[in-house]
């Protein structure tokens, strides 16, 4: 490189600095440094309104009690139904369009892409009018004489499966149907002109081709999930508190306790770090795998 | 008689079952919410008789008019900002000499796979430690923080996907730096703005966790007006409210339908 293009090399990064300088602060200032407060309050001494600038670790010790730890486990397990349901449910609807003609495939996307556009919070409110005691699906069922008395499903940790799939269902279809619609699918019908039966085409072709998307889709679905406040608020029942509750409780609710929110918040957000490490090394070494079998 | 369904055939027309299964699912209960906004009865029970009376209460209910309000307001404001900021980080990071890329790159991914509560208490807990007050302004700052990682990944993806040799095209006949920019990048960068926008208000009027977290009390917004009110039992509007909030969302959809064939 000539003092030239190294100068025009220097102005480009200066420029880049520059530019991306507003985001840079903003995300700094909003983001970063909130964790680092978060990590702060951690080690504080609670107060029933707000927190007294004393340190203390009973938080951490309150962290390892049976309630708190029970409600992490609860929303670990929420979170794996719920991406397992929308995986099941999902990959069949997404390549289901993906495999539609050019013509029906936008209405077909647009058809899931609607009740996702719909606020949250209306979604949820119409699961409660739909499951509840004297609810729609109830009145029916009674009316054609399925059932002679009410079932209870609204405040059930199946409603709250329910709904959680609900709400998550597209974050998995939409990802899975834009790595199905690029594959080629005429590999499929070589794999059966080379003897493959469809179901060995389908887990030797199709299923790895896809791997990208199930990812992608598991991240968007998992990692929300693990956090639910809402729905299992308004679904769910006081007897499953999950993770997502307590923190919000112990910020909002008075007796209020931070340092314990903001002790809860970093073992979940430890808890997510780890996961997707893991994940993505996952990913990494079976695409390596991959890209070696075909060198 | 053999019976006629390969396994192909057999495989698609599960999946069309699952397909038509999932769509009743997706959209029963929002029927039915609509349905039930013309309902005659104060509790969700059984159909009564046809009423408008509580589109007409829901009309003069000032509540609902200023979280409509605050709601728009934010909205709009955090989809200008986090566009803008999305605009100018997007092109910082296309010269991918950049000695910062990969750091803020980074930076700019960690919150898209982190769950919404954890940066909702951590904004509180900032606005508390530095004493402000909850109320538009915090809830602003947080609709702009959760908004830029989108409108720059939407908008870097555009620049990506754009034919670069207009752009070279464009200097080879002598336009100046500034006139390449702005008659030839930025018309082609302007389908991902929209989009960036468009995901940006959508966003902003969706959230509840995190405006939960930096509104204080006063200041509400539609979906933290609509959760006080489910919670507190006072439910005969929010069945009409939320059919105009659907009517709404259609309406967005067709509009971003046609700005997106306008500009394409």
């Amino acid at each position: 490189m000539n003092d030239l293009e190294l100068k025009a090399a220097a102005r480009r990064n200066r420029n880049s600095w520059i530019l991306t300088a507003p985001a840079l602060l903003w995300l700094t200032v909003f983001f970063l440094i909130p964790y680092l407060i978060v990590v702060v309050y951690s080690f504080l001494t609670p107060d029933i309104y707000e927190v007294k600038f004393r340190l203390s670790l009973t938080s951490y010790l309150d962290v390892v009690s049976s309630a708190y730890l029970r409600s992490l486990f609860l929303a670990f397990k929420l979170a794996f139904q719920t991406t397992a349901i929308c995986l099941l449910i999902g990959y069949p609807v997404a390549y289901f369009i993906a495999r539609s003609s050019e013509k029906i495939k936008n209405t077909l996307l647009i058809l899931i892409i609607i009740p996702f556009w719909t606020n949250l919070i209306i979604r949820i409110f119409s699961w409660r009018i739909f499951l509840s005691y004297n609810g729609v699906l109830n009145d029916t069922l009674m009316r054609i004489g399925l059932i002679s008395s009410p079932l209870e499903i609204m405040r059930t940790d199946l409603a709250v499966i329910l709904v959680m799939v609900y709400v998550y269902l597209p974050y998995m279809i939409l990802p899975l149907y834009s790595v199905l619609e690029k594959i080629d699918f005429t590999l499929l019908q070589a794999a059966m002109d080379l003897g493959a039966n469809e179901a060995k085409a389908y887990f030797k072709v199709t299923l790895p081709l896809s791997a990208e998307g199930i990812f992608a889709g598991s991240i968007l679905v998992f990692i929300p999930a693990l956090g639910a406040y809402l729905i299992p608020q308004l679904v769910g029942n006081q007897q499953s508190l999950y993770i997502g509750q307590i923190i919000t409780y112990k910020i909002k609710n008075i007796p209020r306790n931070w340092p314990l929110a903001s002790a809860l918040s970093l073992v979940l957000l430890f808890l997510v770090a780890l996961l997707l490490v893991l994940m993505f090394t996952a990913y990494k070494r079976r695409k390596d795998k991959l890209k070696g079998l075909v060198a | 008689m053999k019976l006629n369904l390969s396994p192909a055939k057999l495989y698609k027309s599960l999946n069309l079952t699952i397909f038509t299964a999932v769509i009743v699912f997706l959209y029963i209960p929002i029927l039915i919410l609509v349905i039930f906004s013309f309902n005659d009865a104060k509790i969700i029970t059984s159909w009564k008789g046809f009423t408008f009376k509580y589109y007409q209460l829901l009309l003069q209910n000032t509540d609902i008019k200023y979280a409509f309000q605050n709601t728009i307001l934010i909205a709009v404001l955090s989809t200008l900002l986090s566009t803008v900021l999305g605009v100018l980080t997007a092109l910082g990071l296309e010269n991918k000499a950049f000695k910062g890329r990969k750091g803020i790159q980074l930076l700019i991914y960690i919150p898209l796979v982190i769950p919404d509560i954890l940066m909702g208490v951590s904004l509180a807990l900032l606005f508390n430690f530095v004493r402000i007050n909850t109320g538009m302004f915090t809830v602003l700052i947080a609709h702009i923080t959760f908004c830029i990682s989108y409108t720059i990944i939407v908008i870097q993806s555009r620049l990506e996907g754009f034919d670069h040799s207009l752009v070279e095209a464009a200097m080879d006949l002598g336009a100046k730096p500034a006139q390449v920019f702005w008659k030839v990048k930025f018309p082609l960068m302007m389908p991902g703005i929209v989009a960036a926008a468009l995901l940006a208000f959508t966003l902003s009027i969706d959230d509840f966790i995190i405006t939960f977290f930096t509104s204080g009390r006063g200041f509400d917004t539609l979906p933290i007006y609509v959760e006080g009110t489910i919670r507190r039992g006072a439910i005969t509007t929010i069945n009409s409210l939320s059919t105009l909030m659907i009517t709404f969302t259609l309406f967005l959809v067709v509009v971003s339908k046609r700005i997106r064939k306008i500009i394409l």
